[in-house]
């Protein structure tokens, strides 16, 4: 078995927390885009490209999972082959890794629900594209929040830098 | 810091990979109860989604106000037959037969509505499409008891439903009771066997048509009677409502016309919205039109009609309560449509003005056949 320093395994649970639960978010989110946007293009071939956009909406809290465990992953000494984390550090890595986990949980469905609302009120008049974007855009920020949070505590964490 | 949280670690008499593990376990556990609270909405909305994305879809392709006016501008009958071609949904129009492809249309819209609807409010839909059936044995026996020929009886039956070949094999009947005898193998038989007598005795066809239509709301009723979340419940109170309606102005026009308390019991369906059994029978026993009106003093129909007496009594017209009723349940439906906008409400108010658009494009057809009325009657008929 790979020695793994304890800071350093907690670090892995941390990444894995960040990228499961955000794209648990960011899929169910744009499942339910999609859901919507499918049912806009069945009646309206012209919808789709406006669908796509809804149902990509979701994708970032996903990506931003996604960095935050690939930061988690190197600066832990996983990948790169650095020197392992301490005990405290990795318990900070679970926080990280909740952090952006979670908020991205809540951002994504938030968003895929307003992605599918917004595609519903687009196929009915094309005119509220804009405020379908704006309004699915809103639930972006919680996870923005847990993603700075996420940064800060690995800046002030002693995980980066 | 850390040898300290070491020293707690094996304080609990566990190695660094079982503290490991238990973390993990911890982390599995939280996020499995965060999962299953968050995913429950989630859960309740996803069916509606596509369903609701295609019925919007189609809401945005009704007809506006300014459509509307462009079809009353219209010279003739021809130049509206020409104006709907120019849309999808209008597209195969025949113009022999404007209204009955109107009702092909409403009845397709119906049959789509039905198939696409989530599968645990999908048995309401499909008893919302057997209106078509219901008007389709309506007009069968009217046709017989008005001895239309075969061919003109066909002319006038909307071909939807799944016993449409048995309704229109029964065009040849000899008589009304053959027409029912004909329709053993449907579910409507029954009902009609038990209105047969009252058939006889009056004479009229009325007794079958109310027999219908008390099956058809109390058929909806029972579809939606299990209120076991928000969309079931508001399907329940939008067919309630329907039957609240149709109590009121059945009892309206039987006051207008002196008729007995037997005499409309006999037509009153029971369980609707806001109007239940022991209030109906308060209604039937007003001596007259605006008692009816005072008895539903606490209900939502009430200042409606109230408004409208004044109307009544200028021109001692049912039809403007019944206009008004009417406006009053397009308006239910709407609020509905927006009261639950991620459930069942987008297809309820889509239903309710697809069928608002028929009822107007009716109005403006017959309108345009006869010579020279005005534009602005219709637009004053219009709903």
């Amino acid at each position: 078995m790979v020695d793994i320093a304890l800071g350093t395994a907690l670090a892995a649970i941390g990444a894995g927390v960040a990228i499961g639960f955000a794209g648990l978010g960011s899929g169910l989110g744009q499942g339910i885009a999609a859901a919507g946007s499918v049912g806009a293009v069945a009646e309206d071939n012209s919808m789709f490209a406006q669908g796509i956009i809804f149902t990509a909406l979701p994708e970032t809290q996903a990506i931003y999972g996604f960095l935050i465990a690939i930061l988690l992953l190197v600066f832990s000494g996983l990948l790169g082959g650095g020197n392992g984390l301490s005990l405290e550090a990795g318990l900070v890595a679970i926080g990280v890794g909740a952090s952006i986990g979670f908020a991205g949980l809540g951002s994504g469905m938030g968003q895929g629900i307003a992605a599918a609302s917004s595609v519903g009120a687009v196929v009915e008049d094309n005119s509220m594209f804009a405020q379908g974007i704006i309004f699915t855009a809103l639930p972006e920020t919680q996870a923005i929040y847990g993603f700075l949070i996420a940064i800060l505590l690995m800046v002030f964490g002693g995980i980066l830098g | 810091m850390a040898d300290g949280l070491t020293a707690l670690i094996s304080s609990l008499g566990i190695s660094n990979e079982a503290f490991i593990a238990l973390a993990v376990m911890v982390l599995l556990i939280i996020g499995a109860v965060i999962v299953v609270i968050v995913s429950r909405p989630i859960l309740d909305i996803y069916p509606y989604l596509l369903p609701n994305a295609r019925v919007r879809a189609r809401k945005g392709r009704l007809f506006n106000e300014k459509h509307f006016s462009e079809i009353i501008e219209a010279d003739d009958i021809n130049e509206i037959v020409n104006y709907l071609r120019g849309f999808p949904d209008y597209a195969d129009i025949d113009d022999k037969a404007i209204e009955k492809s109107l009702d092909l249309q409403l009845a397709s819209t119906y049959n789509l509505v039905s198939k696409i609807a989530p599968e645990n409010i999908r048995k309401a839909f499909i008893a919302l499409a057997k209106k078509f059936d219901i008007a389709n044995i309506k007009t069968l026996i009217t046709a017989k008891d008005a001895n239309l020929s075969r061919e003109s009886t066909i002319e006038l039956l909307i071909h939807s439903g799944k016993n449409y070949e048995t309704i229109e094999s029964l065009a040849d009947s000899l008589n009304v009771e053959d027409i029912i005898s004909g329709l053993d193998s449907t579910e409507y038989y029954s009902v009609l066997e038990d209105a047969l007598n009252r058939y006889k005795e009056t004479k009229t066809v009325l007794p079958l048509e109310s027999a219908l239509d008390n099956y058809y709301l109390e058929n909806l009723l029972s579809a939606t009677s299990v209120p076991a979340n928000d969309n079931t419940a508001i399907l329940y109170s939008f067919i309630g409502t329907q039957v609240d309606i149709a109590n009121i102005k059945l009892i309206l026009r039987a006051k207008a016309d002196g008729l007995s308390f037997e005499d409309m019991d006999y037509y009153m369906i029971k369980n609707g919205h806001d109007v239940k059994e022991w209030k109906l029978k308060d209604l039937m026993e007003s001596e007259d039109v605006s008692g009816v009106i005072s008895g539903l003093d606490g209900t939502d129909y009430a200042p409606i009609l109230n408004e409208t007496l004044n109307d009544y009594n200028e021109t001692g017209s049912i039809g403007v309560f019944e206009k008004v009723l009417d406006e009053y349940l397009s308006k239910y439906a709407n609020s509905l449509s927006l009261k639950n906008p991620l459930g069942i409400g987008p297809m309820v108010g889509f239903l309710n003005q697809k069928e608002k658009e028929i009822k107007n494009l009716k109005i403006v057809a017959r309108a345009k056949r006869e010579a020279n009325f005005p534009n602005s009657k219709i637009q004053e008929l219009l709903v």
